[in-house]
């Protein structure tokens, strides 16, 4: 006992330096340094910051996605539901409210219950999630072309503009906000028993339930955490881009899973951190601006990204067999 | 018997990660003989027969098939040389049907495809030799966990093994199903097949084997004929001291007040049952295997959807009608298949331990590693879980996790203990700790509710025993009228009686 004690500080240094969110943080940087010999300006601060704040809307989005996956699910709808908080926030707003936050909490809310009923399919109506959030993802993007049609809306919401465009201290305020997010999320997640749960669920949900977690109504407020992230990922990402169009979620689907994974937590459930998302964000946006840099052709970019995933996955150690 | 043996082991050693599991150890398993092996869990049994049926390779001395050394023995080999192993964990596929699993990778082809035909004769051949009766089609994931034994045991015959290796094949049975299997052991040994067998039911060694093995941390302390022997004499062996009484000193603490009482209780299999139990009282649940005492367990716990005429549990009106509920009037459950439905195997033993606490405590109050480490430490002393609790619950022996699956309810203090088969597959000396547990929480004024498909365990330990067959409740044993002949013959139906409650 009191060896274990003794050495419990340098179980935990050297537990963190052979985890996989430090692994992708060394990718990270790996990258970093190679990619800003290859190309001049690539590693200037100014670029790395960009790279971050693009990465802020990933990690959003991968918040939301690592919560479902460890407990057990996967969530297709965030890309829908991204695109559902952009486009519908300059429709939901008023003139009484001049700062802009009630429609922010507005759309917050719907988003929120979006994924609350994701949940509720999967929880009540046991629907496999994949089923349940891919249905509920085509069912938005139907109503969206209906409300939106194709035309593109603009935010006239100053503070979904100040998100998008304000530098507080030289920091970006999305980076700030993704901090901000990434702090609650870790502690929720590592440091209270509602986390807990989600790991007992993900890991054997019928143990968990003999153990007396009450599985359905965890397993809403994940997926309502999912929306919420999602939602808020819509926001920044409607400040960013000046307007919303039916399709600017589209690529944070893959994104968030490919964060999720490449951070290293198990896409089966039960294990993991968003530790290792965190990372997994930045990895990708630093991929998407290689690819960028490399001037290819659209197909080839795709092509290009889709490989690279595969190849850091297979990097950074596939999943070990688990019964 | 001077021929040579049809498999051994000379001299083998084996270590994990530096743990010496088996120290020269030697084995020989002659044709038209049942071998047991016995030890405590951790021991070395399982690792003894992963070496002899290649699944592991000793990493000193040598394995032997017809007297001749194999340098590489491989899981291949062995089945050439019909060595075939029934494991303690079950290795069927749920999806796949009765036929499909008995000839999983050795089935009969015709022009390349599966020949469904023949494999459905010889799988039916496997079948009857063990007693299994239903469809071959039937889905494995429908079979009760006896009956999987008996598929698994199937399996291994419809290879036609001369060597065949049973590893507790009877800790899922009913007592009709191990005479069954039992009947068919002393036939195959009379067809000169080498039989070795594993068990903790000292009573079936005794009257199956003519041969043991003894293992004690990984040394073999007896290999003997077991002509002479007696149970204690063989228990001595095993932990390595005298046996003392595996059952504590029966004494009665019941209370006429009611912990739980049901009226037309039904649930699952369960149909109209009335029970009532009482504060301070080992209630027995007996019966064979698969009649509806899970369902009567899980219907009380809130996990299967349940009906009553009228109920009150701890004093509350009603059934809990959810886990969570449950948990909050005091009742708290341990399944039977730890694995599955008990512990997360990829948790830290710690987590697994606090998880109740997890599942009770406001959702967003922040925890105390502190506070759970010092709850957890204190648990696994009181229980004797030895080892570092930070590792995964998996790397625990089965005694050790059905320990860890009891301890994680101690620090809420149940009122009511609801248990699934707590001793399956626990070595004596952790049965025997379960057993002093148990009584010493009935001795405190709780009631325990003990499911157990080991009758000497309900004659021994309970103050009532409650027979269930076909879903009712079909006697209610008292005391005094409790022996292993009274629970079979009303399991079994033999006379229909009901004592009074």
């Amino acid at each position: 006992m009191t060896a274990w004690n003794e050495s419990v500080g340098g179980k935990r240094a050297l537990a963190i330096l052979r985890s996989r969110p430090f692994l992708t943080v060394v990718i990270v940087a790996a990258v970093w340094i190679g990619a800003s010999f290859a190309s001049r300006g690539f590693g200037a601060y100014g670029h790395l910051r960009y790279l971050v704040e693009l990465g802020a809307v990933i990690g959003l989005v991968a918040a939301g996605q690592t919560f479902v996956v460890i407990a057990g699910g996967i969530d297709l709808s965030v890309a829908a539901i991204v695109t559902v908080s952009a486009i519908s926030l300059p429709l939901l707003s008023w003139p009484a409210d001049p700062t802009g936050l009630a429609s922010i909490l507005a759309v917050l809310a719907l988003t929120t219950v979006i994924g609350a009923i994701n949940g509720l399919g999967v929880a009540l109506l046991r629907v496999h999630p994949m089923i349940m959030t891919l249905a509920m993802a085509t069912f938005l993007q139907g109503l969206l072309i209906i409300i939106a049609g194709g035309s593109a809306v603009t935010a006239e919401n100053p503070l979904v503009h100040w998100l998008g465009n304000a530098r507080p201290a030289g920091i970006p305020a999305g980076i700030v906000l993704w901090v901000i997010v990434s702090a609650i999320v870790l502690t929720v997640m590592h440091a209270t028993p509602f986390g807990a749960r989600i790991f007992a669920m993900g890991a054997n949900p019928l143990a968990a339930s003999l153990s007396g977690v009450p599985v359905a109504s965890t397993t809403l407020a994940v997926y309502g955490i999912s929306g919420f992230t999602s939602g808020l990922a819509g926001v920044l990402v409607l400040g960013m881009n000046g307007q919303g169009y039916v399709g600017i979620g589209d690529p944070y689907l893959l994104a968030s899973i490919a964060a999720v994974v490449l951070g290293g937590t198990s896409i089966l459930g039960g294990l993991g951190t968003y530790a290792g998302t965190i990372p997994g964000a930045v990895l990708l946006v630093t991929i998407t601006a290689l690819i960028t840099v490399v001037n290819a052709s659209p197909g080839w970019r795709s092509i290009l990204f889709g490989s690279l995933i595969l190849g850091l996955l297979l990097l950074s150690g596939r999943e070990q067999a688990r019964r | 018997m001077t021929t040579a043996p049809l498999l051994a082991a000379r001299g083998v050693s084996k270590s994990f990660f530096g743990n010496p599991v088996l120290r020269d150890v030697s084995i020989a398993l002659q044709p038209g003989r049942v071998h047991a092996l016995l030890g405590e869990n951790g021991a070395g049994k399982s690792t003894l027969i992963n070496l002899l049926s290649g699944a592991l390779r000793p990493d000193g001395g040598a394995i032997e098939v017809e007297g001749r050394a194999v340098s590489r023995m491989t899981p291949a080999l062995a089945r050439q040389a019909g060595i075939a192993v029934v494991q303690q964990e079950l290795s069927l596929t749920a999806s796949l049907s009765i036929a499909e699993n008995i000839g999983l990778g050795a089935y009969p082809r015709r022009l390349g495809l599966i020949d469904y035909t023949a494999l459905a004769a010889r799988a039916r051949a496997a079948c009857e030799l063990v007693g299994l009766h239903e469809p071959l089609s039937t889905p494995v994931g429908h079979l009760s966990l006896g009956r999987r034994q008996m598929v698994e045991i199937a399996k291994a015959l419809y290879r036609k093994p001369r060597v065949l290796i049973l590893d507790e094949p009877t800790s899922s049975l009913s007592a009709t199903e191990t005479k069954i299997l039992t009947d068919l052991l002393e036939r195959l040994r009379g067809e000169g097949i080498a039989i070795l067998y594993i068990s903790h039911r000292l009573n079936e060694v005794m009257a199956l084997c003519q041969h043991v093995t003894v293992l004690k941390d990984g040394i073999c302390t007896a290999d003997r004929s077991l002509a002479g022997t007696d149970a204690a004499g063989l228990v001595r062996l095993m932990v390595g001291r005298d046996p003392g009484d595996l059952f504590p000193q029966w004494q009665t603490s019941k209370s006429p007040a009611d912990a739980i009482s049901v009226r037309n209780f039904s649930a699952g299999l369960m149909r109209d049952v009335d029970l009532d139990v009482r504060t301070g009282e080992v209630l027995g649940i007996g019966g064979l295997v698969g009649q509806g005492q899970e369902d009567l367990l899980l219907g009380l716990y809130g996990a299967i959807p349940a009906r009553t005429a009228s109920a009150s549990v701890n004093g509350v009106p009603g059934l809990p009608g959810g886990v969570p509920k449950a948990n909050a009037l005091g009742l708290a459950y341990v399944p039977a298949d730890r694995k599955r439905e008990g512990l997360h195997l990829i948790h830290p033993i710690i987590t697994n331990m606090m998880l109740p606490a997890f599942a009770r405590l406001p959702a967003l109050k922040l925890r105390s590693r502190r506070a759970e480490r010092e709850t957890a430490r204190g648990l696994a002393a009181q229980l004797g879980i030895k080892g570092d609790l930070a590792r995964a619950a998996q790397a625990l022996s089965g005694g050790n996790q059905q320990k860890v699956a009891l301890a994680k309810w101690m620090p809420h203090d149940p009122l009511v203990l609801l248990l699934n088969d707590p001793t399956r597959g626990v070595d004596v000396e952790t049965k025997r700790e379960i057993y002093l547990m148990l009584r010493a929480f009935a001795a405190a004024g709780k009631a325990v509710v003990l499911l157990s498909s080991d009758t000497p365990e309900l004659v021994h330990l309970c103050d009532r025993v409650a027979v269930v067959r076909e879903g009712r409740i079909v006697a209610t044993l008292e005391r005094g009228a409790l022996s292993e002949e009274t629970i079979v013959s009303a399991a079994m139906g033999a006379e229909d009686r009901k004592v009074a409650a």
